[in-house]
């Protein structure tokens, strides 16, 4: 199947443009617009409205960044002959492509999640019973985590912190 | 076979407003970094990276959005539209990616936009 790992370009036997996209589910394509929609409005002022057709063209950039910064993080693994893609390889990704501004909060973001996860560890066989349904080995911890977040067990402790860290300027108020 | 999933739809869907940090569901994000590629440079992730992407697409979002808000400003409205997108798209270098999907919908560039309107006439 992968037999020539050389020419990432090479099979192209089944173009992305011209392959039926009614076939290809909208929902493994995109992100729930309502989850977009819901952030699009937390970045606007109370007035403005959003048309539907907005939240849909943002809702296939993101889907288009996601696979733009994926992409440019996989060429990197291959060069260096490695078969994961992990967190360092989207950071440098997201630097290397312009969003060197995302970098900081991300770095922020990641390690108060690591933290969680530490913290979440032990307590976290309240999401057994939905875990066990799921064969991916490697979501199972995301789905328990996910699952301590909406608890709301320690994200209410950490927050304030965070944006501490992201905005210490802010006026003596 | 292959549903919105257990956790994707009820714990991030489900519980609405209630969803801390992750306000996009790592499943699907996952799905979407596999697509990347043409499916066949992707092999594993690791279980750091749709994290990381949960978060980098809230930035993005956050960032596309008030862009295009602006845009829209300039223009005396107070509903944002596609067209907003497209011209932010256009005014801001990082998004250069981003110009093919979204010049379709702009008339400020009517030779681009009836080039890609030619290729993607199955989509109307």
């Amino acid at each position: 199947m992968a037999e020539g790992p050389a020419s990432p370009g090479g099979g192209s036997h089944e173009s992305g443009e011209q392959s039926p996209r009614s076939n290809i589910r909208e929902q493994d394509r995109f992100l729930p617009i309502a989850n977009i929609s819901r952030i699009m409005k937390k970045a606007l002022p109370a007035n403005g409205k959003i048309a539907k057709d907005a939240k849909e063209t943002v809702q296939e950039c993101v889907s288009e960044f996601i696979s733009f910064i994926t992409s440019e993080a996989s060429d990197k693994c291959q060069r260096e002959k490695r078969k994961t893609i992990n967190g360092d390889d989207l950071l440098w990704a997201m630097a290397t492509l312009g969003f060197e501004e995302y970098i900081d909060p991300l770095k922020i973001y990641l390690s108060r999640y690591r933290e969680m996860e530490g913290d979440t560890k032990g307590s976290a066989k309240g999401g057994d019973a939905s875990a066990k349904k799921d064969i991916q080995s490697s979501s199972n911890a995301q789905l328990a985590h996910q699952g301590s977040f909406s608890q709301g067990v320690t994200y209410p402790n950490t927050q304030p912190q965070a944006q501490h860290m992201m905005v210490p300027m802010q006026g003596p108020e | 076979m292959r549903q919105a999933g257990a956790y994707s739809g009820l714990l991030c869907g489900g519980i609405s407003g209630k969803m801390g940090p992750q306000a996009l569901p790592l499943a699907r994000i996952k799905k979407i970094m596999k697509k990347s590629g043409s499916g066949e440079d992707v092999k594993m992730i690791s279980g750091e990276a749709p994290i990381i992407f949960a978060k980098a697409c809230e930035l993005f979002i956050q960032e596309i959005t008030k862009r295009s808000w602006n845009i829209t400003l300039k223009g005396k409205r107070r509903t944002l539209h596609k067209e907003d997108v497209a011209s932010a798209v256009i005014a801001t270098d990082i998004f250069d990616f981003l110009i093919s999907l979204v010049s379709n919908s702009v008339t400020a560039v009517p030779s681009a936009a009836a080039t890609i309107m030619e290729i993607q006439t199955d989509e109307s």
